[in-house]
């Protein structure tokens, strides 16, 4: 996406700089809502809960209808219940994203930083 | 899971496997319930006539015309998981070379579960206003409807005409013996197995097989000359005396 902006800014047309940071930083901001990318301990929340919500909604679902003797209300529940799971699970939200990884700054393992591999020292 | 689409792709995968397995208990939970199914039927006219059965009978053939009384229960073929009964009547008569038997279906009908006839869709809560006073009118309405809606599977047919008349492949069925009327049907589910009929005396689990459900034995009358319609009128022109006279001359 940002090349195509840059394509844009090389050409003929005048574009103002300004709004051109703008629009990209925009257009980040839309992709990183589009990707939705959340951290490894979100990842790990969302598989145990995605699953735990699906079978237990589809256990409770056969439950309530076997109950009721109404199938209409098994497949109602269990559609509830997967609607739930998407609605839980799906979106990032904020609280899959609390604990980043704090990644080694760039550039900071080349000057042999004391990586160590089977006791040996990487340069 | 670390993205949107992923997720997504993952929680829908999930969920097909848990709606499978959903759909295989309430197919399991059917063996739970209990059949017993009861059923009384008894001849109650039969002519056989000759003529054309269809209005696309390439020929004229004898055909039986079977009336029957039929008194059944098949409430306890109901569960939660059927979706609609089919029932039917046959007649079984041995061939001529007695080595099998020939059945022709001479009346049918699908009988609607509760669950079938009236769809539940979870929209009706929001979109139905609640019944705002319980006047004498609701209830007598509330009440109505019960009568119009009682518990699906029983059939009480009197002096019934049968749905489709009774031809054999000889072209013959008049003065043929041993022919019975046997009670026959089919349970679909929302999910699960067709289950067919169990035969009296049958037993599998908690299913137990018909009550009844077969007439006594009677036999075919001889042809009748002059009966319904045009077309035995004129059949019964068609004599054998009429050939024989033709050879003379």
């Amino acid at each position: 996406m940002a090349v195509g902006f840059d394509v844009q800014s090389n050409g003929k047309r005048h574009v103002d700089r300004s709004s051109v940071t703008m629009a990209d930083e925009l257009l980040q901001q839309a992709q990183e809502l589009l990707e939705g990318q959340i951290d490894f301990e979100g990842q790990k929340q969302t598989e145990l809960i995605s699953s735990v919500l699906l079978a237990v909604s589809g256990l409770f679902a056969f439950i309530l209808g076997f109950a009721l003797q109404n199938i209409y209300v098994t497949l109602w529940t269990g559609l509830g219940g997967a609607a739930l799971a998407f609605l839980v699970v799906v979106p990032p939200y904020p609280f899959y994203n609390k604990s980043p990884e704090r990644w080694l700054p760039s550039g900071s393992g080349m000057a042999g930083s004391g990586i160590e591999i089977d006791g040996k020292k990487i340069n | 899971m670390h993205s949107t689409l992923v997720r997504a792709q993952n929680v829908f995968g999930f969920f097909t496997t848990v709606a499978f397995c959903t759909a295989i208990l309430t197919a399991l939970s059917v063996v739970f319930t209990t059949q017993e199914p009861s059923a009384k039927i008894e001849l109650r006219n039969v002519q056989v006539v000759k003529g054309r059965p269809h209005y696309y009978s390439p020929k004229k053939e004898e055909y039986a015309h079977i009336k029957f009384d039929l008194d059944a229960d098949f409430t306890s073929l109901f569960n939660w998981n059927t979706k609609q009964l089919f029932v039917w009547v046959v007649a079984t008569y041995p061939s001529p070379d007695a080595s099998s038997l020939s059945q022709a279906v001479i009346w049918d009908t699908i009988i609607n579960s509760h669950s079938q006839s009236h769809p539940f869709n979870p929209l009706q809560l929001f979109t139905k206003p609640p019944p705002a006073k319980k006047s004498s009118k609701a209830k007598k309405q509330s009440a109505k409807k019960q009568e119009l809606d009682p518990e699906p599977g029983i059939l009480r047919l009197k002096n019934t005409k049968p749905k489709y008349q009774v031809t054999d492949i000889s072209g013959i069925l008049s003065e043929r013996t041993n022919v019975t009327l046997e009670i026959g049907w089919n349970v679909q589910p929302w999910v699960g197995a067709l289950t067919w009929t169990l035969g009296e005396g049958q037993v599998l689990g908690r299913w137990k097989g018909v009550q009844g459900g077969k007439s006594k034995a009677f036999d075919m009358p001889p042809l009748k000359k002059k009966s319904v319609g045009s077309e035995t009128v004129v059949s019964s022109g068609e004599t054998p005396q009429a050939a024989e006279a033709s050879a003379v001359i």
